[in-house]
């Protein structure tokens, strides 16, 4: 595990992914409990104040802390985006690897037709859900969750597929282990990195997904912070303050990047090294 | 030849060389001293690692970036290759020094013709027009043997086979009449037949020109063919050098000694006869046919008749009990896919009989017949899962069939199991990217003779291992098989080693077996066809004197 | 490349256009009682919910309506607005005639930008240059639409005053007008996929340098210019047409985001009033078109690839 941690510390990517993702982390746990003032608190005197000692980025439209309001939108923004990327994952990893370990015609008719699936952009299959559950966190969680699972469902098949091909998996076979064995401690641990990985990547574009959902008046709603939802608002106020439109912007940015570079940095320390 | 001394075309005094790393300067060349005459050719051989790669990019002056010359000097014809400039050396490769790769498959650009891909090093070096260098390059095609070469021009290089496109490979590189050429393992990704085939024309086309050649190579049997002399190199050192014959009959170093004896030599026999009395026929296959592939989607509809890959043809060999079946064969006869049948890995149809029991299936193999045949594979660094340690690794068979001396721990019978194949005890706690390949093929070793099997599938277990290390995996295997009595169904396309070690060879075709014969009789002229033209085209190292082996590793 | 392998190319994009109408369908109309009182809101008379329901058919079996509704299509019916009252399927084409000059322009802005920028990233390799590409290209793949462009529309129009925000003006009616409201967006789309494009570019032609083919034309004494241009792009190009005609998916997904934002009356707009309205037809012809679209270039990318790399034999 500490040498783990080493080698992941010893790439650019790696040490700048995890210093981003433990930040938001922990700011997305402790967040409200380390603002400054009460995310809902308005004051009318001091709309559209620039960055000062005490309102650190800023207030918006109504004279709320920016900063507060960062600090507690953390929480839905980072959280929903795991938690949304983690589901899609576990369902998508189980159906590719169902549809590997069925191989044949069984999994060339699985894989098209989730590849039809995928031919539904995104941010369209994304909104469509959306519209028909309900505009609301939880919806939007459930939309891009679904949207990825085709997407995983693939990249889980097309590894589990490249590690049923090694020769460890057929001296298994050979030798006479059961499936069950075969499949859990054989494969199943070399599939994991590489599914790992992805995900994390993959959850810098739920970020962005959620943030467009909010932003298109689909996800959260209003009073709530999520960051998206903050720069829609703001636009309307832009020559009045650019600030409230830039720091949800960056911190939307800055967290997206923060896993991307991660998972980047996580592609090389989990190469088995042969 | 002329009456003076003939000209050193390339010479080669105190040149070192160093990778930059992470850990440090790896000193990749020590001080190498080497020269080549004007029509000669100096073979050098060498294990993985020990730099004779790296030599040939020296002299080429195409070195990756991290490389660093420490000092010494390369001179072709008398200039200094050190001292130019890279656009000089950019003139000068391919017309003055060229080079002949060892895989052609992967050195030809897929997606150019193979005629564009001949003369556009005429186009670049000779000044010719493109008309005047496509006419040239037929007429080079037609000089390394290509039949119909006005046609092979307009081909892509998917469309022909291995030795047409080394052909064609070779062709460039003697197009512009170099003062020296490196072949750097040329015939290493060919069959042996076509392998022949290639030498024979290198040599020919070598005498002919005069040129001056150095024939990079792991395998001394094969570089004893075609050169004059031979340089061993060995961590970035040359331990030796001398004429061929120098070489085999009184080599000097220990090293040398080492390959010499360890390049497998028909003549000296490795194993006793096997006693004709001994209990018949452990396990019979009868008719053993494997299909590939499906019929594509629509071929159906569209009206094509689907003609499946044959992997096996109707398969019948007998493997008797105790003994070494050796079965040989180019890629594609069929071996590996004989083996994986027989385990379960392929399914196929006809019979195998084993301990009295029919099994015609995978299904049919039960506990008893998977705990007596076993099978080691060829790469050891695919056949043991990254992520489990030596230990987890080998307890696997102990868990599904018993530690073989019952009342033993489990980690005393790992232990046990790792002294067997010599390998310390502590390797059980480490993963097997810690370890180095010959280390890796033991512990397969290890695993397979964990369930005390009668009957252990090789499929070309030392074929991707180094010479050294393979003679020390043979002697293994045998001692191995003086102590437990196991019959072997060695797989392997080296032939030589076949004859040192098998009782019986089955040889094997494009999915047929053409025929099995004692390995005494192999050299027979009774034999088969395909058999005569695969013994005519092994290489057999010049005679030396049978040393015993000395211990590696 | 051989009939078989276009049959069965056709045959699949037949079947993924099935799977799309039932996924479309499906996802907006699962809950037959409920599309009435979607449409109207809760507030609804049960008379007005009745008469609705009738009209739409929305009493029939649910594979009864799905079928209704296909075979329309197949006819060219895509059914009628419920907020304007006019035939859904002339306004989408026309909405989508408007979004494909944006896709094209925003794609051929891409690949001016994307190839050059990953080859030269990929030629120096490691060195400084292509460190600040990467860094950069890290930026712009994690940077949604709507950020992008709400910074751009802040920079460009409200500090520079140098383009106009938002609006769109038909190229057929004043042509530098009509450029001058599409730069931005061109732009807005662009960037994250010139990010994503660049990267692939760049390590395809990596993966090209090193292969044995490439140093055997460099031991051949062939210019470093020759290798590159005539042996090492043409292999590290091919695999873009397949990246392309994949990201044309988030394309489109950044064509809904950034017509909404400068108010350009294109498909993406017109689903998103769509959906807004609750206009149900609208909604579904406008998903059905895109997701159409996407296959079918994705059919295209796959046919030009397989023609242009004569490798493929059979699939």
């Amino acid at each position: 595990m500490i040498d783990f941690s080493k080698r992941l510390i010893r790439s650019p990517q790696g040490a700048a992914g995890t210093i981003i993702v433990l930040l938001a982390i922990v700011i997305a746990a402790v967040g409200p409990d380390i603002a400054p003032y009460d995310p809902s608190a308005m004051s009318p005197l001091l709309r559209y104040r620039g960055p000062s000692l005490a309102h650190l980025l800023g207030t918006d439209e109504y004279g709320r802390d920016i900063l507060s309001r960062l600090l507690f939108g953390a929480r839905s923004t980072v959280t929903m985006a795991v938690l949304s990327t983690f589901l899609g994952t576990l369902v998508g990893s189980l159906i590719g690897t169902i549809s590997a370990f069925l191989g044949g015609r069984a999994d060339e008719a699985i894989m098209r037709t989730l590849d039809a699936v995928m031919s539904i952009p995104s941010l369209l299959f994304a909104l469509l859900i959306v519209n028909l559950l309900g505009s609301n966190s939880v919806n939007a969680l459930l939309a891009v969750a679904i949207t990825f699972t085709p997407a995983m469902a693939r990249i889980t098949r097309s590894v589990a597929l490249a590690v049923r091909k090694q020769d460890y998996v057929n001296a298994a076979i050979a030798r006479g282990e059961r499936g069950l064995y075969v499949v859990t401690r054989e494969m199943l641990p070399n599939v994991i990195a590489p599914v790992i990985v992805e995900t994390t990547i993959r959850v810098s574009f739920a970020i962005m997904l959620f943030a467009t959902l909010s932003f298109l008046g689909l996800g959260a709603q209003p009073p709530a912070q999520e960051w998206g939802l903050m720069v829609s608002q703001a636009r309307q106020y832009m020559h009045l303050s650019a600030w409230m439109l830039i720091w949800p912007s960056a911190a939307i940015a800055i967290v997206a990047i923060g896993f991307n570079l991660l998972g980047d940095g996580l592609r090389d320390v989990l190469n088995p090294r042969l | 030849m002329v009456t003076e001394a003939p000209e050193r075309v390339l010479d080669i005094s105190d040149y070192s060389l160093d990778y930059r790393t992470v850990t440090g300067p790896f000193h990749v060349l020590k001080g190498i001293e080497l020269s080549v005459k004007r029509g000669e050719i100096l073979g050098l051989v060498g294990e993985s690692g020990s730099g004779k790669t790296s030599l040939a990019w020296s002299i080429m002056r195409y070195l990756p970036r991290n490389a660093e010359e420490v000092g010494g000097s390369i001179m072709l014809s008398g200039e200094e290759l050190l001292l130019k400039s890279p656009r000089e050396m950019e003139k000068v490769r391919g017309s003055r020094i060229s080079m002949v790769f060892q895989d052609p498959g992967t050195s030809l650009n897929p997606t150019l013709s193979l005629g564009q891909q001949l003369s556009e090093v005429l186009l670049a070096h000779r000044g010719l027009s493109p008309q005047q260098a496509w006419r040239e390059s037929i007429s080079l095609l037609a000089d390394v043997g290509i039949k119909t070469p006005a046609k092979m021009m307009k081909r892509m290089p998917h469309e022909a086979s291995g030795g047409e496109k080394q052909r064609i490979i070779i062709a460039a590189a003697f197009a512009c009449e170099p003062e020296f050429i490196i072949f750097d393992e040329p015939t290493t990704a060919l069959d042996v037949i076509t392998a022949r085939q290639i030498i024979d024309l290198l040599t020919q086309l070598q005498t002919r020109t005069g040129v001056g050649a150095l024939y990079i190579s792991h395998d001394l049997a094969l570089v004893s063919q075609a050169a004059h002399r031979i340089a061993v190199i060995h961590r970035g050192e040359i331990v030796e050098q001398g004429t061929t014959d120098r070489i085999f009959e009184t080599p000097e170093r220990d090293y040398t000694k080492m390959l010499v004896s360890a390049s497998p030599d028909p003549r000296q026999r490795l194993v006793e006869k096997r006693d004709e009395n001994a209990k018949g026929d452990l396990l019979e296959a009868k008719d053993i046919t494997v299909h590939y592939g499906r019929p594509p989607f629509l071929s159906g509809l569209v009206g094509h008749v689907h003609s499946p890959i044959i992997g096996n043809r109707s398969v019948s060999l007998a493997v008797k009990s105790g003994e070494i079946l050796g079965v040989v064969g180019e890629s594609g006869s069929g071996k590996s896919t004989l083996a994986k049948a027989l385990v379960g890995l392929n399914p196929f149809s006809g019979e195998i009989v084993f301990d009295g029991r029919s099994i015609r299936g995978i299904r049919d193999m039960d506990r008893n017949y998977r705990r007596n045949v076993q099978i080691i594979f060829q790469h050891p660094d695919a056949s043991l899962s990254p992520r489990q340690k030596i230990g987890e690794i080998l307890s696997r068979p102990l868990k599904l069939y018993g530690r073989p001396e019952a009342t033993l721990p489990q980690r005393e019978a790992i232990e046990r199991l790792l002294a067997q194949v010599r390998l310390p005890a502590a390797y059980a706690d480490r993963y097997p990217h810690q370890l180095s390949g010959g280390e890796k093929q033991r512990v397969a070793i290890a695993r397979a003779f964990a369930s005390r099997p009668r009957l252990v599938i090789c499929d070309e277990i030392t074929s991707a291992l180094d010479v050294s290390v393979q003679a020390s995996v043979v002697e293994l295997l045998i001692a191995l098989q003086r102590q437990f009595g196991t019959a072997y169904l060695f797989i392997t396309h080296d032939l030589n080693l076949l004859r040192q070690i098998a009782h019986r060879i089955a040889v094997m075709y494009r999915g047929d077996l053409i025929e099995i014969t004692d390995a005494g009789e192999i050299a027979s002229n009774e034999r088969a066809d395909y058999t005569r033209r695969l013994i005519g085209a092994v290489p057999l190292p010049p005679s030396h004197a049978a040393t015993s082996f000395p211990n590696r590793e | 490349m051989s009939l078989n392998y276009v049959l069965k190319r056709i045959a699949l994009i037949v079947y993924t256009l099935i799977i799309v109408s039932l996924l479309v369908f499906a996802i907006t109309q699962i809950l037959p009682a409920d599309a009435a009182v979607m449409m109207l809101g809760e507030n609804a008379t049960p008379a007005a919910l009745a008469a609705l329901r009738a009209r739409m058919g929305l009493n029939d079996p649910i594979w009864l309506q799905y079928w209704h509704w296909l075979f329309g299509i197949v006819r060219g019916d895509f059914g009628i607005s419920l907020r304007t009252g006019q035939p859904v399927g002339p306004m989408m084409f026309a909405a989508l005639g408007r979004s494909l000059l944006l896709a094209v322009l925003s794609l051929g802005f891409m690949l001016c930008l994307a190839l050059p920028v990953g080859i030269f990233a990929a030629i120096r390799r490691g060195r400084p240059a292509d460190m600040i590409i990467g860094l950069l290209s890290y930026v712009g793949v994690s940077l949604p639409e709507f950020v992008t462009a709400t910074v751009v529309v802040l920079v460009a129009s409200d500090w520079l005053q140098l383009l106009p925000p938002t609006g769109y003006v038909p190229l057929t009616r004043d042509f530098w007008k009509g450029i001058s409201h599409l730069i931005l967006p061109v732009v807005v789309i662009s960037i994250i996929l010139i990010a994503h494009v660049s990267r692939m570019v760049r390590s395809e032609l990596i993966d090209v340098l090193q292969t044995d083919y490439i140093r055997a034309a460099h031991l051949k004494g062939l210019s470093r210019r020759n290798v590159l241009f005539r042996h090492a792009l043409r292999n590290a190009l091919l695999p873009t047409i397949t990246i392309v005609a994949l990201d044309v998916g988030y394309l489109l997904g950044g064509i809904i985001v950034v017509e909404e934002i400068f108010s350009i009356p294109g498909i993406g707009r017109a689903l998103i009033v769509a959906i807004q309205t609750r206009d149900l037809p609208a909604i579904q012809a406008g998903a059905l078109i895109m997701a159409a679209t996407y296959s079918l270039v994705n059919f295209a990318a796959d046919i030009l690839y397989a023609w242009l790399d004569r490798r493929i034999q059979y699939d």
